[in-house]
């Protein structure tokens, strides 16, 4: 959709609330990235979002909070010193829509809205620990992101940031003994029983020390013999607090934190937050950026899903291909080193553009890739696709369907293994990938193979688009000419006043972005991975928060197991691809 | 098949004073130990443990091209019972201290601890009140691998680096015999060791080539 389309629709949407909801206060955002934001009050929200739901936005993208009691910019918005933020998805329009809710410190609570959209329970449990939001009747309001022994909600303005500001950490036998008692399972919390008539269930920890939980990760399953009845995932045990760093680092400062949200995305992390802060600076990239950008995601796109070839293959038994995928992603590797200096954590591109030029002999190394990779991925495919083990241990096996997958926030190949023929990359382009011509593998069963399926035909894609990178990179600059981009270009520093003084600024306190709202999403390595950026006009970010795929595929992880046996799970987590800094930030 | 047994280090390096009396007090112990601290440092089993994102470096350190099982690291354990090093690859979460000082707890003696990544060493640019700040506020950390994260090839030589330690340590031979105390060698910064010769550097690579 283009821009004054989305604008319509915004306000045509308020027009459709209005006018099934006649009384209801609705107060119109406007919002850097066009996308519909309307604040609604609390004492319509279960039904305006009923509706919502019913008006083809099959999907609650996101849900988070924003502490507004230290924002000044704020320019005619509804009085609240909390807001809630709820983000719709519509895919079969394209569009999205933003609703907020704010409420008042005293009375900070908001009605769930698990019944209406599932995969809100994990979302609310969040704001609710990071904010101190309560929502009225949720199942399980408990802590997810920290430990349960916490005190205080570390989102707020008055929570300090810094572990240097709080009480330096000590770890004595008191202490041990409390945290590990916080830690133990209670099933009456969840809502599940310890027997039933005939057995006796046995409660079993999977985690967060586990090689097959792919990081620190912990299942409880409720087991009847080796027969998974239900299954508690817990997570929080790898929050970094990604999203509190972004109010204490600079603009320019906070891309090394976004590298490591995906620790095997590396650079393709820096794609979504630097697009959102160009989009408020108003920063055009030049073409030549935009492709290295692409070509350098895509890289990356490969190595994360070499990396979940091999585990996915090790997962169900077979020892030797991981290390095939292992030396195939040194050798990608190699380029990346080559060309940004870094392996797993480059943090190379720039607000307006990247850190430096392409190195002379890029594009030999990146050739030689090209030609290697095919016939590797061929003899992949005898060793571990087409294994009948493989085959059997994954075939209808963590089955979904579109639906459920809608339902409960699934983006990225999980999605596609389901038959949606969505990707951001084709049909809501950004950065310049409506330029390129690729495939998007689309299956149908939903299960673990299918899962697997659509992730190693996207490496071939990925193969295509790097090659299209290659034969056509654009000449040019690789930065933007803008007050704002972050460095500056320093070859004309030294010609006038203005650009000296623009670089001193730039390079002492950082860019300063103008106040307003951005969200960009693009097509990660596991998924849809948004960056909602709320600038106050400062040189740091006011709320940062990031929306990242695996966070709605670990919740969904009890649905699609219930069942099963033990071996079954470990093929599940093993095909949903995650990685625990994706999850918890 | 003939073979016999050599000492691997015929010169048994000093490390301080009061361990060379010791030493010197008994001198078919000490061919004994020697033997066993060379059979300790070269067969170090891993436990496979990792927390974050240098658990991803520490995983490719173990794949083909750099191989850590040449270093003797050849077992690579997922039961802390059965391993002798514990890697503490990532940050250190506050939620995951205490699983983490659980795990060094099962961890049977002889066990050492490498320090992997920034994050581990010291919090690294996780000043955030979720992050432990540093490893080494709950545990004994043995080597500290700087970087973030620290290439594969960096966590060899915080390998080898803790072989050489282990080489050097001498233990008690069993519960009733011997000495009972456990003489560890001093930890020296490679910071200092090499600056003479990194200072030499005088060139370095432009990066606008390959």
């Amino acid at each position: 959709m283009s821009v004054a389309e989305e604008q319509v629709v915004s306000n045509e949407f308020a027009l459709k609330l209005d006018q099934q909801f006649p009384g209801a206060s609705l107060f119109v955002q406007q919002t850097v990235d066009e996308i519909a934001t309307i604040w609604i009050e609390r004492s319509r929200l279960r039904e305006i979002i009923r509706f919502v739901k019913n008006s083809g936005f099959e999907m609650l993208f996101d849900l988070c909070g924003v502490d507004e009691r230290m924002r000044e910019h704020r320019d005619g918005l509804p009085a609240a010193d909390f807001t809630i933020v709820y983000h719709f998805l519509s895919f079969r329009e394209g569009t999205e829509l933003r609703l907020k809710v704010g409420v008042s410190g005293e009375d900070a609570n908001v009605p769930s809205i698990h019944d209406i959209y599932p995969n809100a329970n994990w979302y609310e449990r969040e704001a609710w620990d990071m904010f101190g939001v309560t929502f009225t009747n949720h199942p399980s309001l408990y802590r997810i992101l920290l430990p349960s022994t916490w005190e205080g909600h570390a989102l707020r303005k008055d929570h300090p940031a810094r572990a240097t500001e709080m009480e330096p950490f000590r770890m004595d036998f008191e202490r041990q003994d409390k945290e590990q008692e916080a830690l133990r399972f209670k099933p009456e919390e969840w809502g599940l029983t310890r027997r039933d008539e005939n057995t006796e269930f046995m409660f079993l920890n999977l985690g967060p020390n586990h090689p097959s939980v792919h990081g620190v990760f912990r299942i409880v399953l409720q087991l009847d013999g080796e027969v998974i009845v239900d299954a508690v995932p817990e997570i929080g045990y790898h929050h970094r607090g990604a999203e509190k760093m972004g109010e204490r680092q600079t603009w320019h400062t906070y891309i090394p934190y976004t590298d490591r949200i995906d620790y095997l995305g590396g650079v393709m992390n820096n794609l979504p937050y630097i697009m959102s802060v160009e989009k408020m600076a108003g920063i055009e990239v030049p073409d030549r950026a935009k492709v290295i950008r692409i070509m350098m995601a895509e890289l990356f796109r490969i190595s994360s899903h070499l990396v979940f070839y091999g585990t996915f293959a090790q997962d169900v038994g077979q020892m030797s291909p991981v290390f095939y995928m292992f030396s195939d992603r040194e050798r990608l590797l190699r380029i990346v080193e080559a060309i940004t200096g870094g392996r797993m954590h480059p943090a190379w591109f720039r607000i307006g553009g990247v850190a430096q030029d392409l190195p002379n002999g890029w594009d030999g190394m990146v050739r030689d890739f090209l030609d290697w990779m095919p016939k590797r991925l061929k003899q992949y495919e005898n060793m571990a696709m087409k294994n009948s083990i493989l085959r059997q241990r994954t075939h209808g096996v963590g089955v979904y369907t579109k639906d459920e997958a809608l339902d409960w926030g699934v983006t990225g190949p999980g999605l596609r293994a389901t038959g949606m023929d969505f990707d951001w990359r084709r049909d809501k382009p950004y950065g310049g990938y409506d330029q390129f011509d690729f495939e998007v593998p689309v299956y149908q069963n939903g299960d673990s193979f299918d899962r697997a399926r659509v992730r190693v035909d996207e490496i071939t894609q990925s193969l295509r688009i790097i090659e299209q990178c290659l034969n056509n990179m654009p000449a040019g600059p690789y930065k933007a000419v803008h007050p704002q981009t972050t460095p500056p270009p320093k070859e004309r520093t030294m010609f006038d006043i203005e650009t000296l003084i623009h670089h001193f600024l730039n390079v002492s306190w950082g860019p300063v972005i103008p106040a307003g709202e951005c969200s960009v999403t693009i097509e990660a390595t596991k998924g849809a991975n948004m960056y909602y950026l709320t600038s106050d006009g400062g040189g740091s970010s006011y709320r940062t928060r990031i929306r990242t795929p695996s966070f709605p595929h670990l919740q969904q992880i009890p649905l699609i197991s219930r069942g099963l046996l033990i071996p079954d799970l470990i093929a599940i987590l093993a095909s949903i691809d995650f990685v625990m800094a994706d999850v918890d930030r | 098949m003939e073979w016999s047994l050599t000492q691997a280090e015929p010169d048994i390096p000093v490390v301080d004073t009061a361990l060379d009396e010791h030493l010197r007090r008994n001198l078919v112990m000490t061919n004994l130990e020697d033997m066993l601290a060379w059979g300790r440092k070269n067969s170090i089993w891993p436990f496979n443990f990792g927390l974050s994102c240098c658990y991803v470096e520490m995983a490719t350190s173990l794949t083909s091209r750099f191989d850590l099982a040449r270093f003797g690291s050849e077992v690579i354990r997922a039961t802390p019972r059965q391993a002798d090093m514990i890697v503490i690859s990532g940050t250190c979460f506050l939620k995951m201290a205490p699983v983490v000082q659980r795990l060094y707890e099962q961890l049977l003696e002889p066990k050492w601890v490498i320090s992997m990544g920034s994050c581990a060493n010291s919090g690294g640019m996780y000043d955030i009140y979720s992050v432990v700040q540093g490893v080494d506020k709950f545990l004994p950390v043995d080597v500290y691998v700087p970087g973030c994260p620290p290439r594969p090839d960096a966590f060899l030589q915080g390998l080898m680096l803790l072989q050489d330690a282990v080489g050097k340590e001498r233990r008690p031979l069993s519960w009733v015999v011997d000495d009972q105390g456990v003489y560890k060698a001093a930890k020296t910064s490679q910071r200092d060791l090499r600056n003479e010769s990194r200072i030499q550097a005088t060139e370095l690579r432009k990066p606008d080539h390959v």
